[in-house]
């Protein structure tokens, strides 16, 4: 059993010590004061609002204490993507300052500390726009924009920064233009960019992903993201959303990440009047992202 | 040339790494998770002369690669790295039996220069075996401590009690048994051994040393249960009596 478990264990036994105790006094109540209407009800009023406030209060705290424990995690793994990258960098800066390095593998090196750089300006990016979609009163800059293209782009930007054959990432869209939602360009772009970043991310070696954008009603555009990758478990496809969360399985604890990608791709669905949701048929069977949103009437 | 084992799965540290030992004249493996590593150094086809070991890896960690190499009677010396470097995660590698430890982002030259330490260790004590105690000709002079028919034996790193076979020494078991040694019949705190044996200032639990007083007392007591060298001083820490 983990801290976290074992906290958890204590307080809803306590919880449930305290509701049998509460209980038991209103038996007690009752059997004294049978014949007295007023106390009667009045004892048995105040002794449900202690037991409704028990099991309010017990909900709450096992809640903070699995809040608390993926905050611990997100500070473990920003922690090690933060530091990685800054460690790779100055071990090729150092070694390139004091030893004699030649030209081919020179050129080599500046590729290897471009990508560090790549990867820290990412993970900064990822925390600075779940701070960002944290404030509700963020101002967007709204106009329409065609779906279909920037889809496009995004899947081949994607292609290239994972260095991936067109196979790999399969596009399926209609480009008529008439795919149209309101929103914030690169708000949008992030989350197509987010939802690919994992798709590519949990297929480990077997890269297979779909990426399609359609209508399925008149008034709604959808972004679907499929991969034959690892999977998510059934029980976690809601979590997966929250911040800090993290999959756990055996099979991702392999994969890096700061738990911030999904929770980003929420907010911004939601604050363009639209939602995003996961389908897994379970752990080894690949997954399913749907982007939701409201057409622009055209 | 020193052969060494590189254990860690972010690729470009590890060729970096790789890069930088084939330049100081050694040969260098790379693992990149805690199994493979595992596999390469239980197997033994070919011994390494040190590791450098990643903390977080994917599968098994660092600290599990250390200990079941540790239990399975492997005493190559560990380099630890780590991008976790607050007190309580250092103690947790040298309890798993590290002999240093790095925190990431790290300087080359301080990292080359603590690998060749390892190295000169471990061929100091290494040729004491080979030649039966005859010290190698860059160690120092005999290092060695005996009581009531014990002998701890710095330079060679390890712990003999009469006859029977000996038991080795971490670079941590033997830095803390020579900081008691030296304080012999004073009773010496926690904080102070944290402090000066490890170099640790933090605010940590110092009740982490106590694991690795009770390893101490496995090898040196007859009783560890009622130890008479390595004794706990109540409410202090502890005090290392030679002749009690």
């Amino acid at each position: 059993m983990t801290r976290r478990q074992r906290a958890i264990a204590f307080f809803v036994t306590l919880c449930v010590l305290l509701v049998a105790a509460a209980v038991a006094l209103i038996v007690g109540w009752v059997i004294i004061n049978a014949e007295r209407a007023t106390p009667l009800v009045f004892g048995i009023i105040s002794f449900a609002l202690i037991i409704a406030g028990l099991i309010v209060y017990t909900v709450f705290l096992v809640l903070e204490i699995k809040r608390n424990e993926d905050h611990d995690t997100f500070i473990n793994a920003v922690t090690h993507e933060l530091k990685t990258p800054i460690a790779s960098m100055r071990l090729y800066l150092q070694t390139l300052q004091s030893r004699d390095v030649d030209d081919v593998r020179r050129r080599e090196f500046y590729e290897i500390m471009l990508a560090d750089a790549d990867r820290l300006h990412h993970t900064v990016e990822q925390v600075l726009k779940a701070g960002a979609s944290g404030q509700k009163a963020k101002i967007v800059e709204r106009a329409p924009v065609d779906l279909a293209p920037l889809v496009a782009e995004c899947v081949r930007l994607a292609r290239v920064r994972h260095h991936l054959s067109t196979d790999a990432i399969a596009l399926e869209a209609h480009d008529d233009h008439t795919l149209i939602v309101k929103g914030d360009v690169e708000d949008l772009r992030t989350v197509v960019t987010n939802l690919l970043d994992n798709a590519v991310k949990y297929s480990g070696d077997r890269v297979k992903v779909t990426v399609s954008v359609a209508a399925p009603a008149p008034n709604t555009v959808w972004v679907r993201v499929q991969d034959q990758g690892v999977g998510i478990p059934r029980k976690q496809l809601k979590r997966i959303f929250n911040r800090f969360y993290r999959v756990q399985a055996r099979a991702i604890k392999q994969v890096k990440g700061t738990g911030l990608g999904l929770y980003i791709v929420r907010s911004i669905a939601k604050s363009h009047g639209g939602r995003v949701f996961a389908q897994s048929e379970g752990e080894g069977h690949g997954a399913t992202f749907t982007l939701e949103l409201p057409r622009l009437a055209s | 040339m020193s052969r060494i084992l590189i254990v860690e799965d972010e690729e470009h540290i590890a060729d970096g790494l790789r890069y930088n030992l084939i330049a100081e004249g050694h040969e260098a493996t790379v693992a990149s998770d805690g199994e493979s590593a595992l596999d390469l150094l239980l197997g033994q086809r070919q011994p390494f002369d040190a590791i450098l070991l990643d903390v977080m890896l994917p599968g098994k960690d660092g600290f599990a690669v250390a200990s079941e190499l540790r239990a399975a009677g492997q005493y190559v010396p560990i380099l630890m790295l780590t991008a976790r470097d607050s007190a309580e995660d250092v103690l947790r590698g040298f309890e798993a039996g590290a002999d240093d430890y790095l925190p990431k982002p790290f300087e080359l030259s301080i990292l080359i220069a603590r690998v060749h330490g390892l190295l000169r260790r471990l061929r100091w004590s290494g040729q004491d075996l080979a030649a039966g105690g005859g010290a190698a000709p860059d160690a120092p002079a005999r290092d060695v401590y005996a009581f009531a028919g014990r002998t701890l034996d710095f330079g060679a790193m390890e712990v003999r009690v009469r006859d029977k076979d000996a038991h080795r020494l971490t670079v941590m078991e033997c830095d803390l048994l020579r900081y008691l040694v030296k304080n012999a019949g004073q009773p010496v705190s926690r904080r102070a051994i944290l402090q000066e044996v490890w170099g640790l200032h933090e605010g940590v639990d110092t009740r982490a040393i106590d694991n690795f007083i009770v390893r101490l007392r496995r090898y040196i007591e007859d009783r560890p249960a009622s130890p008479k060298f390595l004794q706990t001083v109540r409410g202090v820490g502890y005090r290392f009596v030679p002749q009690p």
